[in-house]
């Protein structure tokens, strides 16, 4: 039980409009990430789904019950929070029963909770201690046991994860993973993090500027971004965008002073679309070393010239130019070492997954 | 060389440290001996030799007998007048004090900047602008010259410092505190009375410390809106200072003076460590 139904939503301090008519239609028992860059709405939306901001206008509708005016409380809704909010001065066991006093469960069924709760999150030795008393990853822990004690509808995730150090991060990330699994309970999560939200979700609402950019799963939201926003704001490292000059559907690449043609899967829209420049945009793993390909009729091999070689372990990232514009390719470490010597490499240009986009709006341009 | 350097330079401050603290502990020691002193040697003997037998009869008479005024039981039912004004002024102020600052941090509304910044102006007050006009109010409430009137009057002008204190401690606890309460269930006084008056011990030490120093130390208030039998001990010592039968009696008057400070010097000690960490947590932070 925790589906969310968000219908219009609109939300305004004043005269600044913050959510600006936000549609979102979540199952129960999904996971969902809201991502975006800071000042894009996504923290704002989530306090309204907690209560903890009244709305302008909209409704929010969880299962069958609209809760757009009711209290926090009566919403059936537990939230971890960023800086964790912990009670400073209660141990862990009152933190976790808090909620369940102030809800008047009996006593021995709170007991019975606070331990089943810290048995799950392994911090069953912490239950006396004082949040001062604990590392950063332990009061993380607190605070999600603080949540799941009430076996609510629905956990919403302030930006858990960012006060943690880069391996804590990573560990806590499969284990909410890992929870969610064995819960099954609807999960809304907002996060900056693009990696974090490609990992988790199972669908995603990109946020800029009140509204929401594109809401699909990961894979959607990956390879078939709904405008150039969202192709540049997901993926690490980002997506590559080179304006190319069209010649009826294909588009021209200058680079080591040779010029190719390129096919694109939505070629056929840039004829209709009648336009003489276009960006391509170009994820680096689709510029690679020559690799043994089928006859795709996407694969173009072209002279790169490379300005700088980044190893990262299993891969090598190289910089060079093309149409004067920066671009990224992701080659072997083999290929990436060669290259860093020799500075000059064929690669092969993979546009089986390129996407569109039209110069001045940033919109998709596509059959 | 540079430990004894280190040393001349530390032996420097010490002795600079020393010599101030042993001024400002002058003025106790004359007091402290010449109350133990009788009459006759105090006019005869030096100011800052000891007393040649401790006596402590100036001590009993300043309790008990001495005169202020026409009047002769010394300052005792003066300090239980004090006592009776002070103790209900300082918890009623603690507490809105509280109450105020826990809703100017944590729960502010349209105007509560505002509101916070006209508290403040409060604490700019001077005593004689509120004089007459309070003197005209109390009347008007049949509380002139009461127990009652006093502990009003300072109840109302402690709640700007108490406000300042509470409020500028409780600005620093995160808001998100408040908003998982929320979500937890709890209600404005439950998160009030179980999650921020237990974290709250230094900041009440602060705000007790300085409302009980500042409405057992006040004069002005005390003289205007007491009536005779409703006087606080600083009323009764100056009073007391001023009634001379027969020659000055330097003893009695030195005894009752350490008698009117006494309680704000117990406070201090007892509570003392709370105060200037308190006051640096909130204004720091805040």
């Amino acid at each position: 039980m925790g589906a969310i139904n968000i219908q219009n939503l609109v939300k305004s301090y004043a005269d600044t409009e913050v959510l600006k008519g936000i549609n979102l239609a979540i199952n129960d028992g999904e996971f969902l990430i809201l991502v975006g860059p800071s000042g894009c709405g996504k923290s704002t939306l989530m306090n309204c789904i907690a209560g903890l901001e009244e709305v302008t206008s909209g409704n929010l509708i969880i299962d069958e019950d609209n809760v757009t005016d009711l209290n926090p409380k009566d919403r059936d809704i537990a939230m971890v929070f960023q800086s964790y909010a912990l009670y400073p001065t209660m141990t862990v066991a009152k933190n976790i029963s808090f909620g369940l006093e102030m809800r008047k469960y009996p006593k021995d069924s709170i007991e019975h909770t606070i331990q089943e709760v810290a048995k799950l999150l392994q911090i069953e030795h912490l239950l006396q201690r004082k949040p001062s008393q604990l590392s950063g990853g332990q009061r993380q822990r607190v605070a999600m046991g603080r949540a799941l004690a009430r076996s609510p509808r629905v956990f919403l995730f302030d930006e858990p994860l960012s006060n943690l150090d880069a391996k804590l991060r990573v560990e806590m990330r499969t284990e909410i993973k890992k929870l969610h699994k064995r819960l099954n309970t609807t999960i809304v999560y907002v996060t900056h993090d693009q990696v974090e939200a490609m990992t988790l979700a199972d669908r995603i609402a990109v946020m800029k500027d009140g509204y929401v950019q594109q809401f699909g799963t990961p894979y959607e939201i990956y390879n078939d971004p709904a405008n150039r926003f969202v192709a540049d704001f997901m993926g690490s490292p980002a997506m590559n965008f080179v304006e190319c000059v069209v010649i009826d559907d294909k588009l021209i690449i200058e680079s080591d002073g040779k010029s190719v043609q390129l096919n694109v899967p939505d070629g056929q829209a840039l004829i209709k679309a009648g336009i003489d420049t276009v960006i391509l945009g170009i994820r680096p793993e689709m510029i690679t070393e020559p690799k043994p390909h089928g006859n795709s009729g996407y694969i173009t091999e072209i002279p790169f010239t490379i300005d700088v070689t980044e190893p990262t372990g299993p891969d090598t990232l190289a910089f060079g130019t093309w149409n004067n514009q920066e671009v990224q390719a992701r080659l072997s470490p083999e290929a990436g070492a060669k290259a860093a010597q020799s500075n000059q490499l064929l690669v092969q240009i993979d546009t089986s997954k390129a996407v569109l986009f039209d110069p001045h709006t940033g919109k998709r341009i596509r059959t | 060389m540079n430990n004894l350097q280190y040393q001349l330079g530390r032996s420097f401050i010490y002795s600079i440290l020393i010599g101030f603290a042993l001024l400002y502990l002058a003025p106790l020691y004359v007091m402290l001996i010449t109350s133990l002193k009788d009459v006759e040697e105090i006019r005869s003997g030096n100011l800052i030799a000891l007393p040649e037998s401790f006596n402590f009869s100036a001590w009993a008479k300043a309790w008990s007998s001495a005169c202020t005024g026409s009047d002769c039981q010394g300052l005792a039912p003066y300090f239980w007048n004090s006592m009776r004004i002070v103790i209900p002024a300082v918890l009623m102020s603690t507490v809105i004090g509280a109450c105020n600052g826990y809703v100017l941090a944590q729960w502010q509304f349209k105007g509560s900047n505002f509101l916070f910044g006209a508290l403040l102006f409060g604490c700019f007050i001077p005593f004689q602008v509120i004089l007459l006009p309070m003197a005209k109010l109390l009347a008007v409430l049949g509380l002139a010259n009461t127990v009652t009137g006093l502990v009003a009057v300072h109840v109302v002008y402690g709640i700007t410092f108490t406000t300042l204190f509470f409020r500028n401690y409780y600005i620093a606890i995160p808001s998100e505190l408040v908003r998982a309460a929320r979500l937890d269930g709890a209600g404005f006084f439950t998160i009030f009375w179980r999650i921020f008056l237990p974290m709250s011990t230094p900041i009440f030490v602060v705000t007790v410390i300085w409302q009980f120093t500042q409405i057992w130390n006040d004069f002005l208030f005390g003289v205007v809106y007491s009536g005779p039998g409703t006087q606080p001990i600083t009323v009764a010592l100056n009073n007391l200072v001023n009634t001379s039968i027969g020659g000055k009696q330097y003893n009695v008057d030195m005894a009752a003076a350490i008698i009117a400070a006494l309680p704000t010097l117990v406070v201090y000690i007892v509570a003392g460590k709370y105060f200037v960490r308190g006051l640096t947590a909130g204004a720091v932070k805040g």
